[in-house]
């Protein structure tokens, strides 16, 4: 082991047991009343841990460890973001014992502080860089299937893609085509058949009306007709009528009889 | 009512109908009611010859009491008894005497009907005779305005003409077709018609024909912009290539599949002949032409 990292595993180890260093704690202390101070210092660390842990990052091999680390990072980003105003307010305010020039320092750090949130390295960069090369060779898929020969080496796996979904896409349309010829066969058989239908009825229409006629004059006639054989029967069966009848034709009966005899 | 003996019933019309020394006018009511009786005694027995007589006589008797129009139905039973006695020329006579005594009526459209009616009994044993009964009975109707009534002749007509294979008559009965569809505004028929018309002359192998009714039809602009002057024009241009798959390709679209199923037939079988020998028809006069230029 060299003596650099001896000197590194010291420092880290002292780092980590700081808390139980009374000195730096009692320094620490005398900014413990100020609020702004603990928060910056938090942050402060919170960066550092970030930074380390990208660093971590970089060098991993495993991809699955790499995106927990930089999905860790991200979030601790973000957390730092939103601190970053309250750090502001609080740099604002006027604590005892504390000079005017350290005022303004404060402020500027907290202004400082986003941009080193963000320079901190989470992999978005790179993944950016990623997704914009594949968006570019989606476009050239969509190239490709419309005008051909495009066989770069770069696309050459997206012109499989693209042959295959070509292909389908022919045959649906031939599909589709057939499907579109036995409805225009169909549609065809029927005009003939509605014309046909239509000179028919136009060929009825005369027919009908001189039935039309004739009926209205066989039923006027009939009525007419009704009529009179309603009054011819009325006027027989007029009682009065029957009764003279009767007793007519029995006085008849009872002279001949009585001449008979 | 008992059932008398039909033989008795002529008999007795007979003596009726016949004027002697005792009888001085024939009594036609009552004969003719006889008649009646007998005939249809002797149908329901299917003694076809006697109720063909007694059918006969009967309409006879309606003529002389000036009833036509009973006259002319017994006439048309005599000839249907006729037609099943194979009796052609009876058949001919009776339906020829029926119809005039419809006119006599003033009734068309029965007149037509029973020309019809022989006609179509008529077909197949004397063709002749039915297509000049088919044409009557179209003039009859052409005369009274009632054309519409005709298309069934003219496609009965046109079988017929097919059948004899007189292809030249059956194209200008259809144009005949055409033209009575014409007066009565029936666009689809007309159509159609004409379309039949020009395959018929395809069938042929008379292009020049073929093309002549195409030019005389387009002058109709219904027909021009109709399906069947687009299958047309289509047809006669893959004739000039001479293209044969696609004349059968034609010939199997909707236009021709809706036409009368004889011309159906017809189309089926086209190109007749050779197409090539069209062509070279027409380069050769083209090249006369060239030289009557020069």
């Amino acid at each position: 082991m060299s003596v650099i990292d001896i000197l590194t595993r010291v420092d880290a180890i002292c780092k980590k047991y700081d808390k139980y260093d009374v000195e730096k704690q009692r320094d620490l202390n005398v900014s413990g009343d100020d609020a702004f101070a603990r928060l910056f210092t938090d942050v402060e660390n919170d960066i550092e841990a970030a930074l380390q842990k990208a660093d971590q990052a970089s060098k991993e091999k495993n991809r699955a460890s790499v995106v927990a680390l930089n999905a860790e990072i991200r979030r601790t980003k973000a957390r730092l973001l939103e601190e970053v105003p309250k750090l502001q307010r609080l740099a604002l305010k006027k604590v005892v014992g504390i000079p005017k020039e350290e005022l303004a320092a404060r402020n500027d750090l907290v202004l400082a502080l986003p941009e080193r949130i963000q320079a901190i390295p989470d992999g978005t960069a790179t993944a950016a860089k990623k997704t914009s090369s594949s968006t570019v060779s989606r476009m050239g898929l969509k190239i490709d299937s419309t005008s051909d020969g495009r066989f770069e080496s770069e696309y050459f796996e997206q012109t499989e893609q693209s042959s295959q979904f070509r292909q389908e896409y022919e045959m649906r349309k031939i599909k589709q085509d057939q499907g579109l010829d036995a409805i225009a066969e169909g549609l065809d058989t029927l005009k003939n058949m509605a014309h046909d239908m239509n000179e028919e009825l136009d060929r009825q229409v005369p027919l009908m009306d001189e039935i039309d006629t004739k009926v209205d004059k066989a039923a006027s006639d009939l009525k007419n007709t009704n009529v009179r054989l309603k009054e011819t029967v009325n006027q027989l069966r007029s009682s009065r009528n029957f009764c003279i009848d009767i007793i007519l034709l029995c006085i008849i009966l009872g002279i001949a009889f009585c001449l008979k005899r | 009512m008992s059932k008398v003996d039909p033989e008795k019933l002529m008999v007795k019309a007979e003596k009726l109908t016949k004027l002697s020394f005792t009888r001085w006018t024939a009594d036609w009511k009552s004969a003719v009611v006889l008649y009646e009786q007998a005939a249809n005694e002797f149908r329901a027995t299917r003694n076809d010859e006697k109720a063909k007589i007694a059918f006969e006589k009967a309409s006879k008797c309606h003529e002389m009491i000036s009833q036509p129009w009973d006259a002319a139905k017994h006439l048309e039973s005599a000839g249907s008894l006729a037609k099943q006695l194979g009796e052609w020329n009876e058949v001919l006579d009776f339906f020829r005497r029926a119809s005039e005594l419809y006119s006599e009526c003033g009734r068309a459209q029965p007149a037509s009907d029973a020309l019809a009616k022989g006609a179509r009994l008529l077909a197949e044993v004397n063709p002749e005779e039915a297509i000049r009964l088919f044409n009557d009975a179209c003039a009859i109707l052409e005369e009274d305005g009632k054309e519409q009534m005709a298309f069934d002749l003219y496609r009965d007509a046109t079988e017929v003409y097919i059948k004899l294979e007189r292809y030249t008559d059956a194209a200008s009965l259809l144009l005949r077709w055409g033209l009575a569809a014409d007066h009565c505004k029936a666009v689809n028929s007309q159509c159609k018609a004409y379309l039949g018309a020009i395959l018929v002359y395809l069938y042929t192998h008379d292009f020049k024909q073929a093309e002549k009714c195409y030019n005389d039809c387009s002058q109709i602009d219904a027909f021009l912009s109709s399906d069947q002057g687009r299958c047309s024009s289509k047809l006669l241009a893959a004739y000039e290539e001479g293209d044969a798959e696609e004349i059968k390709r034609i010939c199997l679209s909707s236009a021709i599949s809706h036409l009368d199923h004889m011309i159906i037939r017809l189309a089926r079988k086209l190109p007749t002949g050779d197409l090539t020998s069209l062509r070279a028809k027409d380069a050769e006069e083209e090249a006369l032409d060239e030289d009557d230029l020069t």
